[in-house]
């Protein structure tokens, strides 16, 4: 891929790094040819652009393969190396401290002149206002961080990361937060880095803003570089089947359908949470798993969460099985038969340290009497169960459910629930970070636990996951609910696109003017 | 699920294996006392007289009791400053209820259930249910209880002269001074609600990690309010000893007692953050540090390096415990001698 007879401004060669069985990286290059460029960065969650992105700015560092700005290999121990290597990342979630001010903001580290021994405040705000200026931004540099709009902070971060000097800037996903406008100032603010002949490196998951300022990709899939070029020698299609794989026939025969005559399950009525949903409605049939598809920020997971009770719901109503829920926080919900799997095990699901014992016996023991006695002699046939039905093999109950693998761990996450017997199960990113037999063993398990005459509903940034797994499928963007497909019907490429098409202000457009937009 | 049950017999290591798993964390400490203490009874002959180790025992009853009660708030991932000011608190209410007439098992009871209230129902509820956090709260109720137990007692010690504190302090139960028997109830009592309640289990889960068990639908408010009853209690129990033992209720505040027993519950064994350990391990703690006061004491060592000897064994005994959990140990060698193996590969040539 490399031009003949130059050297590429930075190359990532070979990268590989292992989370104890997991490959987030197997092999995978990067090559950015010349200073000046916007690189984009694409794949589906869970490809390993997150992990290439820390190997870069010196968060992780690979188990194998090199880094090499202008030809010479680097090795960062540190973000602070990266930095000093001129290589600076601009995370996804902002990391900046709301209660200074821009200027402060801006020359956090180092920046800040100093004379002798304070802070040197007027020329500190002199050097944050050259820095805005090249960025074409005409911010005060007093104003408060806190009074800011999402995209001006994010501006005020890529301030930051051009103080530094650095010739590299790597944008994480800017745009999930920000709406069209906004999009646009952060283009602008793009060309003039490039003006600066500063490189970009863009990860993001909408088609439309790869094709308006790259001018170059590269495509993971399962951590290995699918293919790099200049972004003329793409077309939508190409890249969603470089991201998806030429296998997009991965599809499950499903069971028979449930039927379509019963009442639903669980039932939202134009529910409403201030600043992240807005009216959605929808419901779901006892054995019927329907699936959340939208990008990050679309409101999928405050959904859930909504439904949980641990997200406050401003407007609008939720019952199970035709009554409404009981009373407000996780336990009412529980109370009346919900059961979430949370997206982040680790700090959601389980209780690591606990055993496996507690873990798994917790919900279902949540309302007894505190100062009762558990019996262990109970218990056991109920967890042996459970292991069964749950293909986990246990070594010890007692044992820290922290010691068992990934998969494992989300196994017990979804067995604790089942035994309480739930009527309305919702996942969030059910599989996430569980190796590829375990993901098809919890799609085997969700299935059974349908087809058992539970509700479920499954959020997950996985297309093919929801397509495997659903008999619906709800397009969320923006907090709302912007089409509902058969999953039947439903390819990967019509959800991303779907879910990745710019923001209309109709919200009630329907799928084909989607999809003519793109 | 399938109905049938599994056949599959419940899967264990051996008994002892399982003891071992269970009590790794109680190494360090048993290893020390066990040290110190042969140290001291071949280097000391009054040390292993039953006088002396009758008053190692009795001399710390307030810093087993309260131990055992932080314990269960260390457990669940906070830490209880205010111990010391509640107690002088307690302790002047019990006094004056006892002066003012109120018969001694009545006042027991009352200072006992005003301890569960201004544990649970001051600190326990600001955490748990306000959420505020435990250090600000309880760093707070030391302060307003001090100036409270001041004001109150106008700074003044109040003898008490009442045959329920004497027989606690110097009274005999078959043959067993009643301090001991505290000591010994209190701790049964504590092993049981943490092994053998659900309770005990909402403890652990709470400062394992507390929005899991929250989404697990654990109430984990009630577990706050109530792990700081516990202290209450504790506080209320190591106050009506310490009257029996002085002969009156002291407006000075030990806030040394707070801090011992937070060093005993952490050499123990049990996280700083909460999630694993025991009053097991607390009981050896204290043993240790009442071993190590009495030991040095006894050979005319000032009482002074108990301190340092303290605080270097702190860190020792919780550096131990870090690096041995879940085989961290190992893991930090085989790093080590990655890093070694990293510095040897780096210049591999190009693809």
């Amino acid at each position: 891929m490399r031009p003949p007879g130059r050297t590429p401004l930075l190359a990532l060669h070979g990268l590989s790094k292992r989370y104890g069985g997991v490959h987030a990286l197997r092999g995978a290059n990067l090559t950015i040819a010349r200073p000046g460029l916007v690189h984009g960065l694409l794949g589906e969650n869970g490809s390993g652009k997150s992990t290439m992105l820390g190997v870069l700015s010196g968060q992780h560092q690979p188990d194998e393969g090199r880094v090499e700005l202008e030809g010479r290999a680097l090795s960062f121990h540190s973000p602070s190396d990266a930095l000093r290597h001129g290589i600076a990342m601009v995370a996804q979630e902002a990391a900046i401290a709301p209660e200074l001010t821009v200027t402060e903001n801006i020359l956090m580290g180092r920046g800040l002149a100093r004379s002798r021994f304070l802070i040197d405040w007027s020329s500190s705000r002199e050097k944050a206002c050259r820095v805005l200026e090249l960025l074409d931004l005409d911010y005060d540099p007093d104003w408060l961080v806190r009074d800011l709009r999402p995209d001006q902070r994010q501006m005020v971060e890529i301030a930051r990361a051009i103080s530094t000097n650095a010739r590299v800037v790597i944008l994480d996903e800017p745009t999930s937060s920000l709406d069209a406008g906004e999009v646009n100032a952060l283009f602008a603010v793009i060309e003039s880095l490039k003006a600066q002949d500063v490189t970009v490196l863009f990860v993001s998951h909408r088609l439309n803003e790869i094709f308006a300022v790259c001018d170059s990709l590269t495509i993971l899939r399962d951590g290995k570089t699918i293919v790099e070029g200049p972004v003329d020698t793409f077309d939508a299609d190409s890249i969603v089947r470089a991201m998806v794989g030429g296998d997009t026939d991965r599809r499950v025969t499903r069971g028979p359908q449930p039927a379509t005559d019963c009442a639903p399950a669980l039932e939202l009525r134009h529910l409403h949470s201030t600043g992240r949903l807005t009216d959605i409605s929808l419901s779901v049939r006892p054995g019927e798993i329907v699936g959340l598809c939208g990008l990050v920020g679309s409101g999928r997971s405050e959904l859930l969460e909504c439904i949980f009770g641990v997200r406050d719901v401003t407007a609008g109503g939720i019952s199970v099985c035709g009554s409404a829920r009981h009373g407000s926080g996780p336990h009412g919900a529980i109370r009346s038969g919900i059961a979430l799997v949370p997206p982040d095990r680790k700090e959601q699901g389980l209780v690591l340290s606990g055993s496996v014992r507690t873990n798994l016996m917790s919900v279902a023991t949540a309302e007894r009497n505190r100062l009762r006695r558990p019996i262990k002699k109970e218990e056991d046939p109920i967890i042996a169960e459970l292991c069964t039905s749950m293909r986990v093999r246990l070594h010890d109950y007692e044992a820290p459910v922290g010691n068992l693998s990934g998969g494992n761990q989300q196994k017990v996450v979804l067995a604790k629930w089942l035994a309480r017997r739930p009527k309305v199960l919702l996942l969030d990113e059910p599989t996430r970070g569980v190796d590829v037999r375990a993901k098809v063993e919890i799609h085997r398990l969700v299935r059974s636990i349908a087809a058992e005459g539970v509700a479920v509903l499954v959020s997950s940034s996985e297309a093919p996951e929801l397509l495997d797994l659903c008999d619906r499928i709800i397009v969320m963007s923006q907090g709302r609910s912007v089409a509902v497909v058969e999953a039947a019907d439903a390819s990967e490429e019509t959800l991303m696109r779907l879910a990745s098409a710019p923001d209309l202000e109709a919200p009630s457009s329907n799928k084909e003017e989607w999809s003519q937009s793109t | 699920m399938n109905g049938a049950l599994s056949s599959n017999p419940r899967p264990g290591r051996s008994h002892v294996g399982r003891i071992w798993h269970s009590g790794r964390h109680l190494l360090p400490v048993l290893t020390l006392l066990i040290l110190i203490f042969t140290v001291f009874a071949i280097t000391n002959p009054v040390f292993l007289s039953r006088g002396n180790l009758q008053v190692l025992l009795t001399s710390n009853a307030q810093l087993w009791v309260v131990a055992v009660g932080m314990t269960f708030v260390m457990l669940a991932g906070a830490v209880d400053l205010s111990v010391g000011a509640i107690m002088a608190f307690l302790a002047i209410m019990f006094g004056k209820l006892l002066n003012a007439g109120v018969s001694g098992g009545l006042a027991l009871t009352i200072t006992i259930a005003a301890g569960a209230l201004l544990g649970g129902g001051v600190n326990g509820v600001l955490i748990g249910r306000v959420g505020l956090s435990f250090l600000l709260v309880t760093l707070a109720s030391l302060t307003a209880f001090t100036g409270l137990v001041n004001l109150w007692s106008d700074t003044m010690a109040i003898p008490v002269q009442a045959s329920i504190t004497d027989s606690i302090a110097f009274g005999n139960f078959l043959g067993v001074n009643i301090s001991l028997w505290i000591m010994g109830v209190t701790f049964i009592l504590a092993l049981l609600l943490q092994s053998r309640t659900y309770f005990g289990r909402d403890v652990y889960a709470v400062g394992g990690n507390r929005q899991a068990a929250r989404l697990a639908g654990i109430n984990t408010e009630r577990t706050i309010v109530f792990v700081f009853a516990l202290t209450g209690i504790a506080a209320a129990l190591a106050a009506i000893i310490g009257i029996g033992r002085s002969g009156a209720a002291s407006p000075t505040i030990d806030n040394n007692v707070p801090l011992e027993a937070i060093a005993a519950v952490l050499l123990g064994g049990t996280r700083i953050n909460g999630g694993s350990g025991g009053v097991g391990g607390t009981a050896l703690g204290v043993l240790f540090l009442a071993t190590l006061g009495n030991g040095l004491s006894l050979s005319d060592i000032s009482s002074y390096w108990q301190q340092i000897v303290t605080g270097v064994i702190l860190v020792s005994a919780v550096l131990f415990n870090r690096l041995s959990a879940d085989g961290g140990l190992k893991r930090w060698l085989e790093h080590r001698r990655g890093r070694h193996a990293d510095s040897d590969a780096t210049p591999v040539s190009g693809t």
